[in-house]
């Protein structure tokens, strides 16, 4: 099974799915054969699964997760929510330029330490920018 | 009459998807281990030659590259 990060929320196909074609979110894909997950953050990008259980991940950068470096991901992270925070209304169109940077760095670091399962500790979670908004 | 129906927010911001999808390709390198990243960055390279028309007719190209001059 593989689980799809789309725009419409996770989806999880299994062979037999309805042909679907779906765009994707800065997150986790994540294949599962049994017992054994495998996981790449995809940066954006679209897949197409097909009648006969083919399934396409079309994505600019696809990265397996142990290729990604958990410092520079907070480092950035801390770089562009600073960014956020200053950014004037008037640049409205910089500002969620910046907030899906935000959105998609805090993915990457949520997801690479529990895969690490490495103890990373306060990793800055701003409680009023949440997933959803 | 109503507005379009929900427009992704980055439609909104002003981007086209492959502008949103090049920013979102640029930070996922840039949060990469080496060698990795360095591999990934020569992805970003481009190197293209833009001709402006105008009347008909082809004015000088401007040649804008990443690769150094051979």
């Amino acid at each position: 099974m593989v689980i799809i990060p789309a725009t419409t929320d996770q989806m999880g196909v299994l062979p037999g799915h309805a042909p679907t074609i779906a765009e994707l979110k800065p997150e986790i894909l994540s294949v599962h054969e049994g017992n054994d997950v495998t996981k790449y953050f995809l940066s954006s990008g679209f897949a197409f699964i097909h009648a006969n259980s083919n399934a396409d991940i079309i994505d600019v950068e696809a990265v397996s997760v142990d290729r990604i470096d958990p410092s520079l991901v907070q480092k950035g992270l801390a770089e562009f929510t600073h960014k956020l925070s200053s950014a004037s209304t008037f640049f409205f169109a910089h500002k969620v330029q910046l907030q899906l940077t935000w959105r998609k760095l805090r993915q990457i670091g949520v997801d690479v330490r529990s895969v690490l399962n490495s103890g990373l500790s306060g990793y800055p979670l701003s409680p009023s920018l949440s997933y959803n908004d | 009459m109503a507005s379009n129906a929900a427009v992704p927010f980055w439609r909104a911001a002003g981007m086209t998807y492959i502008t949103y999808s090049n920013i979102c390709a640029n930070l996922v390198r840039n949060c990469l281990k080496e060698p990795y990243k360095t591999e990934a960055l020569t992805r970003e390279k481009v190197h293209f030659s833009i001709a402006t028309w105008n009347d008909g007719k082809a004015e000088k190209p401007v040649l804008r590259s990443d690769t150094p001059e051979d």
